[in-house]
């Protein structure tokens, strides 16, 4: 699954991430970071048998997790089936369909915002 | 053999066989195209695609007391007012005038706004004559109360058109939309085998008077349009490169928002995105046969958009089956593409165009005059002091530092010549990075001594063979102040600087 994951500065320096990588054998994927004095920010794709149990764990660990079931949206007022972002995309979550929509596939997405520079009409954005 | 008046008759008694271009392909594969062009009478066609050519001609209405409009704005973007006193053109392209707007709001958002029935401020200038005396007017206008609004488009429709690719280092914002470096992927925006033009590619059936789709209203050809040409090179037919284009005209009042859309090109700017569609009527058979082309059928060349040249290299020739479906072959990379015009709203057209016909709300009509279809060519215009190289440019004596040079000599370089950047070269005098005084200061100051360490590896280069002015535009993309010299070698000669470029442009004008 994907989520963000919200800390506090105070356990930045802590090894809670590779503790869970070790402790529940997940795959860990970060996908964006953003860290400041403040505290950080991370949007991860979490997956393996024990996924669940990850969570729980980080979570007792004072790392809040939310799930991301949306990277990016779509506005479909906007968005005029062009199909200009899709070349962009370079996980391919973009595609064309058989009636000739557009559709992003949120599971693939991982945010790097290349569609959303690249739209005339300004019709996708990130989801925060 | 049919006539328009007979196709006519038939869509006045309901009875006309109507088909789209996409539909037609099918039927004529099944049924051969003798069969099909005694069974069906007209062939509708549409496009959905950016075109820039395009705008409208506003008349305002007179004012009381009246006024001489010398410039006229619409929210915040400039219509051309070199007119009589109330009428002016608003371009697709033009941009806003306020810079923190600029490229994202521009004529052809104007236009679908005004399409749309939103208030519009229109702030308008004049130097006042006897009959004219108001200076200024600033108010508000909508698409009701505006007295006329005609789009009228000097180039649209392009039959086929390049497809874009970028063999550079850089990613490059164009008119074909976002192109990733490396032949990162693939841009095009013919509708394909459902494009107006493609299916009459001998333009045997429109000209001066056709009645078409325009904006979801209807639209008249009025004549070929800028650009016109009609000496490429053909596969079964249809050109493989662009050609033919046509001028068209329509009532902005009676446009339908969901077939037109103001959009920006990111990094380049405003255009209109219009759909039109053209209906084909069957009057023979040759004439059906050509409107079931394929969209495999129909070729087009992939373009080196890395070379801001006039003529750009030819990287291969594709074809509109192999581009839509997502992905091309070049040089053993699988890249994937992107179609810019919306098929489908292409599709959308050609239906909505097939229904009026078939309800017995649109008629053909028989064109007053005939499109050029021979002997038009596009003159380029030449630059009366041509363009001035690289290679041209009284470098001077090309100063260099060596990888292995320690920062502290680098820095003595920089300051005993009065100079700001240095390239640095390899044991083969081969360029390896580039440094400047910033990047020495910054090495002082964390203790850095490997020149290696501080030096700047990605280096924004100028070729001998590239001219001057293309070198001005990369310092002001990149933002630098200047850039090493290299020949074919990757040897350096040189150093051109932004101080060069203007005292060059500065003394060709
Ligand atoms: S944000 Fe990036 S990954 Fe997500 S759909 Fe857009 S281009 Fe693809
Ligand atoms: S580029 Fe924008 S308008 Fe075009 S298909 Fe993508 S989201 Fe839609």
């Amino acid at each position: 699954m994907k989520a963000w994951l919200r800390f506090l500065p105070s356990i930045i320096n802590k090894s809670i991430i590779s503790d869970t990588m070790k402790l529940y054998d997940i795959d860990f994927n970060i996908l964006k970071a953003n860290i400041s004095p403040r505290g950080g920010k991370m949007l991860v794709d979490i997956s393996g048998p024990q996924e669940s149990e990850s969570i729980s764990f980080m979570e007792e660990k004072g790392i809040e997790v939310i799930p991301v079931l949306k990277v990016v949206k779509k506005d479909s007022e906007k968005c005029f089936e062009c199909g200009a972002c899709v070349s962009l995309c370079p996980v391919n979550a973009i595609a064309i369909m058989d009636d000739w929509d557009i559709d992003i596939d949120n599971q693939k997405c991982i945010g790097c915002g290349f569609c959303i520079s690249s739209c005339p009409t300004r019709a996708i954005s990130l989801m925060e | 053999m049919k006539t328009i008046e007979e196709i006519n008759q038939k869509i006045k008694e309901g009875e006309a066989v109507v088909v789209t271009a996409a539909e037609m392909t099918q039927i004529v594969q099944q049924k051969g195209s003798k069969t099909a062009a005694q069974e069906i009478d007209v062939v509708t066609t549409g496009t959905f695609g950016a075109m820039c050519s395009s705008g409208a001609f506003l008349n305002f209405g007179h004012s009381d007391p009246p006024v001489k409009m010398t410039k006229t704005y619409l929210n915040g973007v400039e219509a051309y007012s070199g007119l009589a006193a109330v009428d002016s053109y608003l371009g697709a392209t033009q941009i806003n005038q306020n810079p923190d707007i600029g490229l994202d709001y521009g004529g052809a958002h104007v236009i679908e706004d005004l399409i749309r029935g939103k208030e519009i401020e229109l702030i308008a200038e004049a130097y006042g004559t006897d009959c004219y005396p108001l200076k200024k007017i600033k108010t508000h206008i909508n698409l009701d109360n505006i007295n006329q609004a005609t789009m009228i488009n000097p180039r649209n429709c392009y039959q086929n058109y390049a497809v874009a690719v970028n063999s550079t280092e850089e990613t490059l914002y164009t008119y074909m939309g976002t192109l990733l470096p490396n032949y990162g992927n693939v841009t095009y925006s013919s509708a394909g085998e459902l494009s107006p033009l493609l299916n009459d590619p001998y333009l045997q059936t429109l000209g001066v008077g056709s009645r078409i789709f325009l904006c979801g209203t209807e639209g008249y050809i009025i004549g070929e349009g800028t650009q016109h040409f009609t000496q490429a090179d053909r596969h079964k037919g249809v050109p493989v490169t662009p050609s033919g284009t046509l001028m068209l005209k329509g009532d902005l009042k009676k446009m339908n928002p969901d077939y037109v859309r103001g959009g920006t090109m990111p990094r380049y700017g405003p255009t209109l995105y219009v759909g039109a569609g053209v209906p084909i009527p069957i009057l023979n058979e040759e004439i059906a046969l050509r409107t079931a082309i394929s969209d495999e059928d129909i070729k087009c060349r992939i373009f080196d958009y890395g070379v801001p040249r006039r003529s750009r290299p030819v990287v291969k020739e594709t074809n509109y089956k192999e581009l839509k479906s997502g992905k091309i072959e070049i040089n053993g990379m699988e890249v994937p593409t992107s179609p810019l015009s919306s098929y489908k709203r292409a599709v959308l057209v050609a239906e909505e165009l097939k229904k009026w016909i078939e309800k017995g709300d649109f008629f053909l009509s028989s064109p007053v005059k005939m499109l050029p279809t021979q002997g038009q060519i596009v003159k380029p215009l030449n630059i009366s002091k041509p363009s001035k190289m690289v290679r041209d440019i009284e470098s001077k004596p090309v100063i260099i530092t060596h990888l292995t040079d320690p920062v502290k000599e680098v820095a003595l370089k920089l300051v005993e010549n009065n100079i700001n950047h240095l390239p640095v070269v390899d044991s083969n005098g081969r360029l390896a990075g580039i440094v400047t005084s910033w990047d020495i200061a910054d090495a002082v100051a964390r203790g850095k001594t490997k020149l290696e360490e501080v030096m700047t590896r990605k280096v924004i280069i100028a070729r001998e063979d590239e001219s001057v002015d293309i070198i001005a535009r990369r310092i002001d993309k990149h933002n630098i102040s200047g850039l090493p010299i290299v020949d074919k070698d990757s040897k350096v000669k040189g150093m051109i600087t932004a101080e060069d470029i203007s005292r060059l442009i500065g003394k060709n004008n």
